[in-house]
């Protein structure tokens, strides 16, 4: 047998330089992401989870959230040196910092390539996430270095929405005019790496950005793996092939990885809240004690025994923890399943309720979804799971079929964001200006708006806490837990800051990142 | 000969038409567009319809299917919905990857199993028959996917000899080939089990034909005999074996490219399918047809090869 093996290894070695010449590039960051292909590399358009890594690299805001941190506490200038407001919130004046260098040949960065991309960010035919920019009445260069927005109204983080994330980032105007559809394959940006190469279905390639404001980089690039299979990864990271990669968001894993000393595994925020949504106009849970009695019947620390403590945590509240306007102080109706019975016997249910519910394949939600199930058919909730693949099940529930509906999701950290696409009734499913209001709840709309442009902290902060508040009287939907960020990377690799956030939903690599030898 | 090719591809296009047709109905009937894959799950239905407008979703499904074949005549394939890739690049980027996969696992599939075939076929209900025979049940019975993963754990983790990752960054070709062996093994190792089986059968049959008790009682023994004049007239129905399981080699390399990090036809068609990229799609089917086409088509070629006495007419 070691005849065998010697023999293999030595006529492999001899016929092929192969693993060398792999290792010659060691100042390659390999990482993987847990997917099967890049969508669309335009920072504007494309709000994939897979791709904010990507876009945190290539790209900056007029502002940025401190590498390693989400809270909006930590924003810091990054294009803009310094900004200033009038002191009604609706006009600021950015000024940017000078010979900041485009990737590539295209030049150095002025106001017009700020206009150009907040115009662009807000223009709905060439952007995503135009909805966050409608209170832009207008953005102007007042100079080449000297930019001024102006709001129709008052929004609750404008720093928030010209930082460096989806619309904020600011894209090289002349390379997005030259290249037109093409810039998703060729973006330009002004961050610490440049995009180098897409090679569909494996990996996207980055290069050092040498003209890099902040410094050269000290790696000298970057390769983003696509790999969907959690196996594979761990075992790449295990050969030495991985400097990191995306983990599994079960203790099992998290355990598993570290006790094998392969990496250390980063668990940091956003939590990803998992929230029950109830249809309150659809019949049985338009009557409020069926939604009561469903509320009763969930036990919450069961569901986060079965995440696992160390990568899931309770949350009542329908915003989540560390976003700004987050209420930690809810009233919410206790587990108590005797309860839950007599108010589902009171509406009329005395023998029990059957509800067809849709449920994604995925089992990051199939997974509770199941525990959810089993909890509520102790009260007498029946519900007949229909498991769908994961693209029709989105489809589905926009179609308004399912009148539970599980879901997750990160937004940014501004109780804004989730109550605004959450509990507004401009976001009812089935209607113009829908997004994700699954609820059909309309009973906060008041309280959101006058959040939205309230100037006084303390009342901002009131209305959301009364929003939230009503939100879980009603029950309107039932927060359940928050999922956090799980990555692992090998000890050579030092990322220059402490993680504990990234609205990146991954490790962001930064000029300071370095890998030891 | 020619006439005989231009016949075979002209009956090819009702085919094609069909499967495109199938292929571009279904996928626009399963609940999802593209237009949610791209923006996210947090897009308006604002940004939504603002985006199937520029994709030309909200246009008739006729008008679609239309411009789709208008395409399709002037040799476009448009571009992909989701990247913005033009598919013909997208598909011509994957291509040489499942091409080179297949055709891995087949030189495995044929280099291992006729061997083993001929082994079985000779020592016929005999001991190594037995085992041999247990082998290629094991063989077939085993997913293609635990077969990666112990290949993996074996000849990457345990011995360091294979990377992971199946794809090089720089590929010159003593790359591409290295990185090939452990997938073409992983998905060859199927295929020497029905190659095996359809050898063995092929074998037995021949050499209980007359020609070969001639040959024998003329002389003509050992390797000699099998090679020349039994092998040579089994190989029809193992080449047929090999064609046919060229395509379900596509399918089946999904799993195989999935984890070993490779692209493919196979991955790029899942793909697709779940981001609803329809042109992406209609682009793969158009070519998996071709190929699947070709295939069967050079399958054909090879038997006039392989045995004289057919004649392509």
């Amino acid at each position: 047998m070691t005849f065998l093996k010697t023999t293999i290894v030595a006529t492999l070695l001899a016929t092929s330089p192969l693993i060398l010449s792999e290792a010659a590039l060691a100042q390659e960051l390999k990482m993987a992401v847990a997917a099967q292909s890049a969508g669309q590399l335009d920072p504007h358009v494309q709000t994939r989870t897979e791709d904010k890594i990507v876009f945190a690299m290539m790209f900056n805001g007029l502002v940025r959230f401190k590498p390693g941190s989400m809270s909006s506490d930590a924003i810091e200038p990054d294009l803009a040196e310094s900004w200033t407001t009038s002191e009604d919130g609706l006009v600021w004046t950015f000024t940017l910092r000078r010979g900041v260098q485009f990737h590539g040949d295209y030049g150095t960065l002025t106001a017009k390539d700020v206009v150009y991309s907040l115009n662009r960010a807000a223009d709905p035919n060439r952007s995503g996430v135009a909805s966050d920019y409608t209170a832009f009445k207008s953005v102007e260069a007042i100079d080449d270095y000297t930019v001024r927005i102006t709001l129709s109204e008052g929004i609750p983080s404008l720093l928030g929405v010209v930082a460096n994330y989806h619309g904020g980032n600011i894209v090289s105007a002349r390379a997005a005019e030259e290249l037109g559809e093409n810039f998703a394959t060729n973006p330009i940006g002004t961050g610490a790496f440049a995009f180098a190469e897409l090679a569909e279905g494996q990996f996207t390639r980055l290069v050092a950005h040498e003209a890099y404001f902040r410094g050269s980089p000290q790696i000298d690039g970057i390769i983003i793996r696509y790999m969907s299979a959690t196996s594979a990864r761990d075992l790449a990271l295990r050969t030495g092939e991985l400097h990191m990669a995306a983990g599994l968001r079960e203790n099992r894993w998290v355990t598993a990885m570290t006790s094998s000393g392969n990496g250390t595994v980063d668990v940091f925020e956003p939590g990803e809240l998992r929230t029950l949504h109830i249809n309150t106009t659809a019949k049985p849970f338009d009557d409020i004690r069926v939604r009561q009695a469903v509320a009763h019947a969930i036990n919450r620390a069961e569901l986060v025994a079965f995440a696992g403590d160390l990568v899931a945590r309770q949350n009542e509240s329908p915003v989540p923890d560390g976003y700004i306007g987050h209420e930690p102080n809810i009233d919410f109706p206790p587990y108590d399943p005797e309860r839950a019975r007599k108010l589902l016997a009171e509406a009329g249910y005395p023998d029990g309720v059957t509800v067809p519910v849709a449920i994604t394949e995925r089992q990051s939600l199939f997974g509770p979804m199941q525990v959810i199930q089993a909890q509520l058919a102790k009260v007498g909730i029946h519900l007949k799971l229909d498991v769908m693949e994961h693209s029709s099940w989105h489809a589905a529930i926009r179609d308004d079929v399912s009148p539970l509906v599980l879901y997750g999701a990160a937004r940014f950290p501004v109780a804004d964001s989730y109550l605004t696409q959450f509990y507004h009734s401009d976001s009812i499913v089935k209607t113009p200006k829908a997004v994700t209001n699954f609820s059909h709840c309309r009973l906060a709309d008041e309280q959101i708006v006058a959040a939205r442009s309230e100037p006084n902290p303390e009342r901002q902060q009131k209305l959301w806490s009364e929003a939230q508040q009503l939100l879980v009287t009603e029950v309107c939907a039932i927060p359940l837990f928050e999922l956090l960020q799980v990555w692992v990377r090998v000890p050579a690799v030092n990322l220059g800051y402490t993680l504990k956030g990234s609205l990146s939903l991954g490790p962001v690599i930064t000029e300071l990142t370095t890998i030891s030898e | 000969m020619t006439k005989y090719l231009l016949q075979r591809l002209l009956s090819t296009i009702p085919t094609l038409f069909g499967v495109l047709t199938i292929v571009f109905v279904i996928i626009r009937i399963a609940p999802g567009d593209p237009a949610l894959a791209i923006l996210g799950d947090n897009a308006s239905q604002e940004a939504l319809n603002a985006f199937r407008e520029r994709l030309g979703l909200n246009e008739s499904l006729s008008l679609q299917y239309w411009n789709f074949l208008k395409g399709l005549a002037t040799g476009s394939l448009g571009v992909s919905m989701v990247t913005g890739t033009p598919v013909v690049k997208a598909i011509a980027e994957v291509l040489p990857f499942t091409l080179e996969l297949a055709f891995g696992a087949i030189v495995v599939g044929g280099v291992i199993g006729v061997p083993l075939g001929i082994l079985s076929a000779l020592w016929r209900n005999g001991w190594i028959d037995s085992i041999l025979r247990v082998v290629s049940l094991l063989g077939l019975s085993f997913p293609a996917f635990l077969t990666a993963i112990l290949l993996i754990l074996w000849l990457s983790i345990e011995w360091s000899i294979f990377p992971v990752i199946s794809t090089p960054t720089d590929g010159d070709l003593w790359q591409r080939l290295y990185h090939l062996i452990l997938p073409a093994l992983s998905l060859g190792l199927i295929m020497v089990a029905y190659i095996m089986r359809s050898a063995r059968a092929a074998m037995l049959d021949v050499l209980g034909e007359d020609y070969i008790r001639t040959a024998r009682a003329k002389g003509v023994a050992g390797y000699r005999l099998i090679l020349h004049h039994a092998l040579r007239n089994a190989l029809i129905p193992i080449v047929t074996v090999v064609g046919l399981y060229f395509g379900l080699l596509i399918g089946n390399a999904v799993l195989t490219e999935i984890i070993f990090n490779r692209p493919g036809l196979g991955k790029l068609i899942v793909l697709s399918l779940n981001q609803r990229d329809y042109t992406t799609l209609q682009g793969l089917m158009v070519v998996s047809a071709v190929l699947i086409v070709a295939v069967n088509l050079v399958t054909d070629l090879c038997y006039a090869l392989v045995d004289p006495r057919v004649k392509l007419k």
